[in-house]
């Protein structure tokens, strides 16, 4: 299904830190949401899906940090089930079992707390939890920042491998734009609670048109820096 | 010179660090990368002294590290500040604690450079964003023209744009004052940019130490490729044409 909303906003302590932004995602496509620090984009995927959720759209949300996610008093079960019942699915061990294999978590011990698995496991175990409800939208606000880049680059691998046969598609927060240059088909360039930009990877990366969108793509590569 | 010869680190029945043995000539970066958990952080903590080495030496100048009173950033930016205190007074430690009056000239430059508004310096840890707690690390760390710089993830909590400029500016301060940085990190982009030499650190072993260039072009360990190939997969490293 495609998503679509209008008028997106927010405001804070009377200060609009989001301007009514409009947004269209197509089944499956994979957009990228790039920005400098305090341009929006967090309170943009935040507004995006409370908006969908609101409207009864499936959509999922995976923080920047596992620690957002999973409660350290819990068992790794415990979220599992509470994921489900959110939902209102049945366990589902074929499910789940799925899951895992796309994300090459089947070792783990459900029985652990989140701190018996290692990040990079918390990380791919969030990011199967929002996959349960196969979501119209996967929103995923800096997913490997907080990862070593093996495992970083493997997670985003088995993405790239699981999403597309689901139709789901992708909006991936990240200031990285170097990340999303690999990962998606269309950028959209957020400054000051904005879309200045919105274009196919390729042409913002070739042809940025906004100052925003020019530094960015100024500094995406450590080993080329403008003087 | 800084000078770790065979260090062994042990954490109960773990050793966390084993025969470790790495070297920095002041003006010179060198980037530990590794994979979370490999002992990068432990490193750091060895050479100030934070952690008992099992076995194995470090000095500065065939001395104890601590005399030369190197500077640290450290990896978690709100939680290296004193929250009772304002940034100004945390940043100033290291010139009051020598006994030295403040250089305001130094300190506007400094502040000029790391994007840093004079107010913030006024606010406490918890009053500012994690970005302006990461750069007043590094403020704190530089303002007292320290010989060794030990950088713990140092650009962890800015973005792209502003990571770029706060090398540039470390950079630069190198270039004048001649300090060694060991800078720890998981981005191979700003160590294959910044660092003269790579060390690549694997569950407390040291698999290669090999100049950056030569690093992205051919890694010498099979570990060193992964490293490598998983940048290039994350857009962390572009292949340049």
């Amino acid at each position: 299904m495609t998503i679509s909303v209008t008028g997106l906003s927010a405001t804070r302590s009377g200060r609009t830190i989001l301007h009514s932004t409009n947004m269209e995602i197509t089944p499956g496509e994979r957009v990228g949401l790039v920005g400098a620090s305090g341009s929006g984009k967090s309170t943009l995927g935040h507004a995006l899906v409370d908006t969908l959720r609101a409207q009864g759209q499936s959509v999922a949300h995976v923080p920047q940090s596992p620690d957002e996610a999973l409660d350290p008093m819990r068992s790794m079960a415990f979220h599992w089930r509470e994921a489900e019942g959110a939902l209102d699915l049945p366990a589902d061990n074929s499910r789940q079992q799925g899951l895992f294999s796309a994300l090459q978590i089947e070792g783990g011990d459900l029985r652990k707390r989140p701190w018996g698995w290692s990040r990079g496991m918390q990380q791919r175990f969030v990011i199967a939890m929002a996959l349960i409800g196969t979501p119209d939208l996967l929103v995923m606000d800096e997913p490997t920042s907080a990862l070593d880049p093996v495992v970083a680059a493997g997670t985003m691998d088995l993405l790239d491998a699981y999403l597309p046969s689901r139709k789901t598609a992708l909006l991936l927060i990240t200031h990285d734009l170097g990340l999303a240059a690999l990962r998606v088909k269309r950028l959209m360039v957020m400054e000051a609670g904005r879309i200045v930009e919105d274009a196919p990877t390729a042409q913002v990366l070739s042809a940025p048109r906004t100052q925003a969108a020019k530094a960015l793509c100024a500094h995406r590569n450590w080993l080329e820096l403008p003087c | 010179m800084l000078s770790v010869d065979r260090v062994s680190v042990r954490r109960g029945a773990n050793m966390v660090l084993e025969d470790v043995s790495l070297s920095l000539a002041p003006s010179r970066t060198l980037a530990v990368v590794g994979e979370s958990g490999a002992g990068k952080s432990t490193v750091i903590n060895a050479v100030l002294g934070l952690v008992p080495c099992a076995s194995g030496q470090i000095t500065w100048n065939n001395a104890p590290v601590g005399l030369s009173r190197p500077a640290l950033v450290m990896q978690e930016p709100r939680g290296a500040f004193n929250p009772r205190m304002s940034l100004r007074l945390s940043v100033m430690e290291p010139v009051t604690a020598r006994g030295r009056a403040i250089d305001q000239s130094r300190l506007d430059r400094l502040c000029n450079g790391l994007e840093i508004a004079p107010d913030v310096l006024d606010r406490r840890p918890t009053e500012v964003s994690i970005g302006q707690a990461q750069r007043a690390g590094i403020l704190r760390a530089l303002i007292a023209a320290p010989p060794l710089v030990l950088f713990d993830e140092p650009l962890s909590a800015l973005d792209a744009v502003t990571q770029k400029h706060t090398a540039r500016l470390i950079a630069q301060m190198q270039l004048e004052e001649g300090f060694a940085a060991l800078i720890v990190t998981h981005d191979l982009g700003y160590a294959a940019a910044f660092a003269d030499d790579i060390a690549v650190l694997r569950a407390g072993r040291i698999e290669e130490v090999t100049a950056s260039k030569a690093f992205v072009e051919a890694p010498q360990s099979n570990y060193g490729q992964i490293l490598r190939d998983a940048a290039f997969a994350l857009g962390a490293l572009e292949r340049v044409a």
